[in-house]
């Protein structure tokens, strides 16, 4: 691997070609190309990409480009960073434009869900064994995850060079992944929201989707409750990944990445989240002050938002609020309410399916905490098992309340055999509702 | 008098912030201890049992609860963590961004003097709990506040913009070669802050261009010719630090040996910047009463700055920790610079300052600077300073200031030679 010192970000217009862009001019102190289709496009990417790290000064190491220079720039970059759309059809286009290239040149997609072996046939073949996956989280300056996904055929030797890069220079919390659909941290992260938002049409008559998310509130580990993230992310968003989970996973999930109907008729109604003002939420102007809505799955319309009386949610977050985690977890373990025994069931259900995903990703127990905590800010899995009071104590439970949720897959192999990782999970819990 | 022995201790994470946590005093204080008394293998029943032998006292050290969580009587906090400080004797030192460092006084003293052989010292400060602007009015409490704190915006960058001033002034110094010195500090702590697990700053971006280039957008001015990358930044946090007899090591820790206290030193300078500006003119540097509580600890601990292998300093702004350099002896007088040029302060040089990434990297939650300092002195020596661990750390001196270095308090700790 050459020392990188040059680089070109190919669709730096974009949030995340943008970020990653900064990454590399700041911490990797290189000099980056940033290419877009237009000039103007990248002139201001290149002014969102400093501000980005906070450092106005990194804006020297920025060249805003068009396509007219790709040429130039791959003849004298050491590292090659794609960042367009997440299409096979135009990263294709973008890759058949990839010769000259310089020697020893490291070329990487940010793609979140595309096959990265598949990606690899469009290049010229004298450089597959260069190609990985590189995946950032956004934004990447306060999410360090960077999930590495070597091709197959890689050279251990450059993957290591790769990932030391990654972690010292650029200062990314990497984690190597096997090319498996979604890679690790989307596919555990989109698997709990969507059986989140399966859960609210279950319960569509209880309330759905605010009933659900005031079930999965701060207090289980999250910054935002999983529907508000999807929300957040957009929905159109949202959906290409659980899509690309369902089309191409078959494990014992696999119905808990089908998209439910609900979901479909509000993306068909353009309704994409927060960025197109309507969503599974909603905000209105109600004379000087703003209301939250939410939409209601049974009455097919938005509504206010419920205040659902939980009782354990309160005792919860109480007893966060003054750090006693294990009187919390107490309350949550011994509660059996409906949404006591809702809750349990999801937060269950993710670290058991993180540690399976984890192990088809090639991955440990310990990776999937890192891309849980670095990732999305989630309370990493093993440590929610921690809170949980430990393994066998969850074991327990899990065998007197939830054994027939679970009788598909050995989740006392999966516990049992996962080793626990330096995460604390009291920063995660919050105590919010 | 009777050797005191550090036992080691806790820090939070200083990039967490409580009030977006949702979570009061009582879930810092909570977490700290439990995760002190892991650390140092002492459990709420052995603080029971002490209790009873009236063997136990605790410290607490913090600025001005009062504002910012709205509580006072910091000291009996304590007992809503858990019922065995009931009855425990313990009490809350202040002395601004040195509270921490005047309730660990206390609390060696006692144990020098024989009168408890453990004591757990407290620092602590909630600042997240109110905007920047309120926060910055809460602090100039620290200085005198009728005349240098009241109606100002940011009042402590403006002073420590005028320790930048005198530093020039009275040295002759170029002023732009200065404030690149200002700005390899600032890159060094961070630097070395990247490496700090508990540090605020660990995943933030600072080089030196970045550091040298102020009055810009990213790096905006703050006080005379300081900039945003000049300051440490206020945050949340807590530490916990044991230190103890060597009756209780005998009784409790037989066969281990833990790093001592050396020396200490304790000054006050006139509170009013202005007045120290009088006393500079009279004095062979700009902040003599820093430098004699240096002095009274080299004194007291028989030592000399060749015996120190690394610094822990307040460098709550960068002209701090300038001025720090010929205090603690690494230069003489007026020649701090070539500390700062030719490497010597930083992580590999011959008298690192700040490993941890001082106030600047770490994160300044004022009341619990001075017990991180001394718990990262301990660290060091004890070898437990994982990422950041120094190659020869054999003993270290840290100086905490409260206020614009009006409180002085040095301590040196250090492997025990017995």
């Amino acid at each position: 691997m050459n020392d990188i010192k040059t680089v070109t970000v190919i669709g730096a217009n974009g949030a995340m070609g943008s970020n990653v862009s900064a990454m590399f001019a700041s911490f990797g102190n290189a000099k980056v190309y940033m290419v877009s289709r237009s000039i103007e496009d990248s002139h201001a990417a290149a002014e969102k990409a400093a501000l980005s790290v906070k450092a106005g000064t990194v804006r020297n190491n920025l060249i805003p480009v068009d396509y007219s220079s790709l040429d130039y720039c791959l003849s004298v970059s050491d590292f090659v960073f794609e960042s367009v759309s997440e299409n096979e059809e135009i990263k294709k286009q973008v890759y058949y434009l990839m010769h000259n290239l310089k020697e020893n040149v490291i070329i990487s997609s940010g793609t979140s869900g595309l096959s990265i072996n598949k990606l690899k046939k469009y290049l010229p073949e004298n450089v597959h064994e260069c190609f990985f996956g590189v995946h950032m989280f956004n934004p990447p300056y306060s999410m360090p995850l960077c999930e590495l996904i070597p091709s197959d055929g890689a050279s251990l030797e450059l993957t290591e060079q790769l990932s030391e890069y990654l972690s010292e220079v650029l200062r990314r919390k990497v984690v190597t992944v096997k090319d498996t659909p979604a890679f690790l941290g989307n596919r555990i992260g989109f698997h709990f929201i969507n059986s989140a938002l399966l859960l609210a049409e279950k319960y569509k008559d209880n309330g759905g989707i605010d009933y659900i998310d005031a079930i999965f509130g701060g207090f289980t580990g999250r910054n935002m409750p999983p529907i508000v993230t999807a929300d957040f992310v957009g929905l159109d968003v949202y959906k290409a990944i659980v899509d690309n989970l369902y089309e191409n996973t078959a494990d014992y999930q696999h119905e808990y990445f089908k998209t439910p109907d609900f979901a479909e008729k509000l993306i068909s109604n353009s309704w994409l989240g927060r960025k197109s003002g309507k969503g599974f939420y909603s905000t209105v102007k109600d004379g000087e002050t703003k209301k939250r809505l939410v939409y209601d799955i049974a009455l097919g319309d938005f509504r206010e938002i419920r205040k659902y009386n939980i009782p354990f949610v309160g005792i919860v977050v109480e007893n966060l609020r003054n750090g006693n985690y294990k009187a919390a977890f107490d309350t949550l373990q011994s509660d059996k309410s409906q949404e006591a025994q809702i809750c349990k069931e999801l937060l269950i259900s993710y670290v058991i399916y993180s540690l399976f995903s984890a192990r088809e990703s090639g991955c440990n127990a310990s990776n999937a905490d890192t891309v849980m905590a670095e990732g999305f800010n989630w309370v990493p899995p093993m440590a929610l098992v921690k809170a949980f009071g430990g393994k066998e104590k969850l074991l327990d439970m899990i065998r007197k309340e939830f054994s027939s949720s679970f009788e598909n897959i050995d989740y006392e192999t999966l516990i049992l055999s996962a080793e626990f990782s330096d995460y604390d999970y009291r920063r995660y819990l919050k105590a919010k509702r | 008098m009777e050797k005191v022995y550090v036992l080691g201790g806790a820090q939070t994470d200083f990039e967490r912030n409580w009030t977006k946590e949702g979570k009061g005093v009582i879930a810092l204080l909570r977490e700290v201890i439990e995760d002190g008394l892991a650390d140092t293998g002492i459990t709420y029943d052995d603080i029971k049992k002490l209790n009873n032998q009236n063997r136990i006292a605790c410290f607490v050290g913090n600025f001005i609860g009062e504002y910012y969580i709205n509580q006072g009587h910091l000291g009996a906090l304590l007992t809503e963590v858990n019922e065995a400080f009931y009855g425990v004797p313990s009490a809350r030192y202040e002395a601004a961004c040195a509270s921490s460092s005047v309730a660990l006084d206390a609390a060696l003293t006692k144990v020098r003097a024989g009168d408890y052989d453990l004591v757990l010292v407290i620092g602590f400060e909630l600042m997240k709990t109110v905007d920047s602007k309120t926060c910055a009015d809460y602090l100039g409490r620290a200085a005198f506040y009728e005349s240098e704190g009241k109606n100002i915006d940011f009042p402590f960058p403006k002073l420590f913009g005028r320790l930048a001033d005198l530093t020039v002034e009275k040295y002759g110094l170029d002023k732009e070669r200065y404030l690149n010195n200002l700005a390899r500090i600032s890159e060094i702590n961070y630097a070395n802050a990247s490496r700090n697990p508990a540090a605020q700053t660990r995943k933030w971006f600072m080089n030196y261009e970045q550091a040298s280039t102020r009055g810009t957008a990213t790096n905006t001015s703050v006080g005379g010719m300081l900039a945003v990358s000049d300051c440490s930044q206020i945050t949340d946090g807590a530490v916990m630090v044991a230190c103890a007899s060597k009756r209780f090591i005998d009784e409790y820790k037989c066969g281990n040996t833990y790093p001592i206290v050396k020396g200490w030193g304790h000054t006050v300078a006139p509170i009013t910047f202005d007045k120290k500006i009088d006393m500079a003119k009279e004095a062979d540097c700009v902040l003599p009463y820093t430098a004699k509580a240096v002095e009274l600890a080299y004194d007291k601990a028989g030592l000399s700055v060749e015996d120190i292998d690394f610094f822990e300093t307040h460098d709550c702004f960068t002209s701090s920790e300038y001025a720090a350099i010929s205090a603690f002896g690494i230069t003489p007088v007026g020649e701090e610079y070539k500390a700062i040029e030719d490497g010597t302060i930083s992580f590999t040089g011959s008298k690192p300052i700040n490993p941890s990434g001082g106030l600047i990297g770490c994160g300044h939650p004022v009341g619990a600077s001075g017990t991180r300092m001394f718990l990262d002195l301990y660290k060091q020596i004890a070898g437990k300073a994982k990422g950041y661990q120094l190659k020869k750390a054999d003993n270290g001196m840290m100086l905490n200031i409260g206020g614009s270095a009006t409180t002085n308090y040095v301590f040196i700790v250090g492997r025990d030679a017995e």
